[in-house]
């Protein structure tokens, strides 16, 4: 069986599932460095309940998207091969254990549950989030992981 | 003693494990008037450790030597606060909280916690009236004496009017001697901040020596601030109101949440039991006792204990802080006072007269849990005078049950003390144990 690209483990309809959830923590995790930068701003409350209710969400779809990308890592031994996976997973696995403690900091009551450490830890999740992406592309647009490549099964 | 130092081992060697921050520390060092401040400890998980409910199952609680108790009501919904009228006739207040908006997860949680903390019995929103017609401290005679009320909390009689604080009113009621229910819609004397947060919805109300003025305990909106600023206009303070025309003006500000608004008798001047502010540690910061003084400023939320500053309130006010005091008589952390009334009766043992009887709700943000008890706290010249003595106990069992929790508490007409019981749905009487 002589396949061209890289597979991807855990699909739906064809579709690898890592792919189709990554963006919702991602805009999620984007959005909550915004609305945290916001409340650090002004100290209006409502931008920080926003950043809880964007990290929640965030985590949520994590909990699903980072272990399907996580099995598509160990299911492929190609895709161990490549260095830019191994950015990708590490990065990633990083972000969103920083992202839970951002959650619990994010639960304090008040000022200090943005200042300074929410913060930090939000901006830190958007940097690392960066290079996971930049690497993430690579791995489909550059190695065709995940891709079905023409007469691939 | 020997166990317990291992259990204090125990729980401080799983916090640090776990990162919760420092274990309690002794609540003898954070009562009286200096209260140990130990540092602030933000939690990254603050502990939620409430008690679980067991109910009383024909128990009762323990009471010091030289005391005897008995169930003056039972099977009631959820009694909160107590009032007895001139003629011995015992009102109790049936009440819970109006519902929260939700406006963050954590506020899922909290619910859920709070609902744990509470009996299951969906709270009653009415005043019953008691009446002991044959004297054996249990009472025979059961009314309902308000019906339909929203999250009433406190009650007074000036003359032939009855004063009942919903959490958003105060309205009045006419009322005669004997009378045991009043169908009277009321009149509303003027209105207190209510919903739609209304994080701490008791008001509480009493009214001056001379009867003309009343004044209100107006908790805030929040934990510290953490609703916003504006949620806090006209709230962490004692309201004086005019009992004539139902003006009023802030009496006192920066108390968080004040309860249980008594004068006392030497003096006749104002004192209540402050609920202080959570999540800065187990021992952080302690509830108090305080004379209440005219245009006093208390701190909440910009400092706590005088010029403690809240590092979560943001933006500060310095100007405010300058001003802020340091209240009377710590009780410890946590230990949620709602109930205070000064004993001037007769009956109870002669070590019992004159100073005041707190009923403290008990903790559930503390690894180890605090208060759920009553002391009684001694006064010379109308000022505390030595520490806080357990005088009735046995809410808790094993450590981390719960049978009852004390809240508001009333002295009835022959000098025995009352204590409502919210999670027992209870009022508990003590008297002496040899008449």
């Amino acid at each position: 069986m002589a396949s061209a690209n890289p597979r991807s483990t855990v699909t739906l309809g064809g579709r690898p599932l890592h792919a189709m959830l990554v963006p919702i923590p991602i805009i999620c995790f984007v959005g909550t460095l915004i609305t945290d930068i916001v409340y650090w701003q002004t100290a209006a409350m409502l931008w920080a309940d926003m950043s809880d209710w964007l990290l929640l969400v965030g985590l949520i779809v994590s909990v699903v998207a980072v272990p399907a990308g996580l099995i598509d890592f160990l299911g492929d031994p190609r895709i161990r091969q490549l260095r830019a996976a191994w950015i990708h997973a590490i990065g990633n696995v990083t972000a969103l254990i920083l992202s839970i403690f951002n959650c619990l900091i994010h639960t304090r009551d008040a000022y200090t549950s943005v200042v300074p450490t929410g913060l930090i830890l939000s901006a830190l999740v958007v940097v690392i989030l960066l290079v996971t992406g930049w690497n993430g592309w690579a791995l489909v647009y550059r190695h065709g992981v995940g891709v079905r490549a023409a007469g691939q099964p | 003693m020997k166990f317990a130092r291992v259990e204090v081992a125990a729980i401080a060697a799983a916090y640090a494990l776990v990162g919760c921050g420092p274990a309690p520390g002794d609540p003898n060092r954070q009562v009286g008037p200096n209260p140990y401040l130990p540092p602030i400890h933000q939690y990254l998980l603050p502990p939620m450790h409430v008690a679980k409910v067991v109910g009383w199952n024909g128990a009762t609680p323990t009471v010091a030597a030289g005391l005897k108790v008995q169930a003056f009501a039972t099977g009631l919904a959820n009694p909160r606060s107590l009032y007895v009228l001139p003629n011995g006739d015992v009102l109790v207040v049936e009440t819970g909280g109006p519902p929260g908006p939700v406006s963050r997860p954590k506020e899922l949680v909290m619910n859920w916690v709070e609902k744990m903390a509470h009996s299951r019995t969906k709270p009653g929103q009415r005043i019953l009236l008691f009446r002991d017609t044959s004297g054996s401290g249990v009472a025979d005679q059961k009314t309902v004496f308000i019906d339909h009320l929203n999250s009433p909390f406190g009650v007074v009689l000036v003359g032939n009017d009855l004063y009942v604080a919903n959490t958003d009113a105060v309205l009045r009621f006419p009322y005669t001697t004997g009378q045991t229910q009043i169908t009277d819609p009321g009149v509303k004397l003027c209105d207190l901040p209510g919903g739609p947060i209304d994080h701490h919805w008791t008001k509480s109300l009493t009214a001056s020596p001379d009867g003309s003025e009343l004044y209100a305990g107006v908790g805030s909106n929040s934990n510290i601030t953490e609703n916003g600023i504006q949620a806090e206009l006209d709230r962490a303070s004692i309201w004086q109101i005019d009992r004539a025309t139902g003006a009023h003006r802030e009496y006192a500000t920066g108390l968080r949440n004040p309860n249980a608004l008594q004068f006392e008798p030497q003096t006749h001047k104002l004192w209540a039991v402050i609920n202080e502010r959570d999540e800065l540690g187990p021992d952080l910061v302690p509830d108090y006792l305080t004379s209440v003084q005219d245009g006093a400023f208390y701190g909440w939320p910009y400092s706590y204990y005088g010029q403690h500053l809240d590092p979560r309130v943001q933006p500060q006010r310095p100007d405010l802080v300058a001003k802020a005091i340091a209240p009377d008589y710590a009780l410890s952390s946590h230990v949620a006072p709602l109930g205070l009334v000064f004993y001037s009766g007769t009956n109870l043992p002669e070590h019992y007269r004159g100073g005041a009887f707190v009923g403290e709700h008990g903790s559930w943000n503390r690894a180890v849990l605090n208060g759920y008890k009553v002391v009684y706290i001694p006064f010379v010249d109308g000022r505390p005078s030595g520490p806080p003595q357990d005088v009735v106990t046995g809410f808790l069992i094993d450590g981390d049950k719960a049978r009852g929790r004390p809240v508001g508490l009333s002295v009835d007409g022959k000098g025995a003390l009352l204590i409502a019981d919210d999670t027992g749905n209870s009022v508990w009487r003590v008297s002496a144990a040899s008449p």
